[in-house]
């Protein structure tokens, strides 16, 4: 049975195999030569993924770095509306809170309370804390006009400012005495206003 | 593994290979283009250059603010023409005119000075006309011959001016208690 059909098989095997032989080679042929197209092609369309992705991102880190960098965080000047926002509320604060009358001594610390935080609250308090028995007392008058504002830096929340003053005082019946000041000024936002949490005469 | 099952295999895996690839072209493609814009923003957005020209000046103002109220002794010409190279306008016109005696004054007196600009902001900017404002505080310490070194403390205005090499100063005015404003 096994000999039979394997006599059989044989010359029927063999004369298929030579006459589909020409046919499988062109066939084999063509495939390699497609495979081999087609490698080609998946080489240069690879690279020029690459390529692409490497440019792509290179332009993207270049857009990154033009758009998150000091300068362009930085809204002083840039942004006219906040700039000038922040510049009077600035200004009014220094200018309430470094101004006080014999009769207005309270007013003047309510402001202060309102406007100052932080740090700048604290050197505020131990400051006038002495002062103001004496403004009473010695009938001390204090104006303070702000003469120059700057605003050096500017976000959302947080604002570096330079102010320059000037600082009117009068004792009881002398003449009155005008003195320049010039404060560095952190200010942040809090609820929509700005509040002075830093000063620093320069 | 005969030519008929390469066939039978190859015909989907290359109409496959083939979307894929076109997918992944176009995703470049896409990829490329939305980077690029990207960037054309970032580069062209006015509120950036108006920003960097803003920093700009300030470096710049600090500097020739800082040159303006340093000298000294010894090299006092040398002081003088850095005093030019860091002025424009009528302020350089100003020194140029009174550099004589100023050098003479200077030298009467062996002044060396020394001024660090302490902070400062620009207050104004036209990027188009090429023209700022910026305030500052300078702490310049001054010492002359035979004398105790002391420490000035000034607030000044500064107005600059863009150049073809940068931007200098064009006037500088002290702010003097009271608000008036002298020019120096």
């Amino acid at each position: 049975m096994t000999t039979s059909t394997r006599d059989a098989d044989t010359p029927a095997a063999h004369t298929a195999k030579t006459e589909a032989n020409p046919a499988a080679d062109a066939g084999r042929n063509q495939c390699l030569q497609l495979r081999g197209r087609l490698a080609a092609s998946r080489v240069v369309l690879a690279a020029a993924l690459a390529v692409a992705v490497l440019a792509g991102g290179l332009m993207l880190f270049g857009a990154y770095r033009l758009t998150s960098d000091e300068s362009a965080q930085n809204h002083a000047l840039t942004d006219r509306e906040a700039t000038e926002e922040v510049s009077g509320e600035v200004g009014d604060a220094l200018a309430k809170v470094f101004s006080y009358t014999p009769d207005g001594v309270r007013a003047t610390e309510l402001d202060a309370r309102r406007l100052l935080r932080g740090e700048a609250a604290t050197q505020y308090r131990r400051l006038y804390g002495q002062l103001r028995k004496r403004v009473t007392e010695q009938k001390l008058t204090l104006t303070t006009r702000v003469v120059h504002t700057g605003v050096v830096s500017l976000d959302d929340h947080r604002a570096r400012l330079l102010v320059f003053l000037d600082q009117t005082s009068t004792r009881d019946g002398d003449q009155p005495s005008t003195a320049a000041a010039q404060l560095a000024v952190t200010a942040e936002r809090r609820g929509g206003e700005w509040r002075i949490v830093r000063l620093a005469a320069r | 593994m005969s030519g008929e099952e390469h066939a039978v295999v190859d015909v989907p895996e290359h109409v496959l290979g083939r979307w894929a690839s076109w997918g992944a072209a176009a995703a470049a493609a896409l990829f490329l283009a939305f980077s690029g814009w990207q960037l054309w923003q970032a580069e062209t957005d006015e509120d950036l250059a108006y920003a960097a020209a803003r920093d700009t000046v300030l470096d710049s103002g600090k500097r020739h603010l800082e040159t303006l109220n340093s000298v000294r002794s010894g090299r006092i010409e040398d002081g003088l023409a850095r005093w030019r190279a860091a002025s424009t306008g009528p302020l350089r016109d100003e020194l140029r005119r009174t550099g004589r005696s100023d050098a003479a004054t200077l030298a009467k007196a062996g002044t060396t000075a020394r001024a660090k600009v302490t902070d400062a902001a620009v207050v104004r900017l036209d990027t188009r006309a090429g023209t700022a404002e910026l305030i500052a505080t300078v702490h310049i310490r001054v010492s002359e011959r035979g004398g105790a070194p002391t420490t000035d403390r000034k607030r000044l205005t500064a107005g600059l001016e863009r150049t073809d090499d940068g931007w200098k100063l064009r006037a500088v005015g002290a702010v003097p208690a009271e608000g008036g404003k002298d020019d120096s």
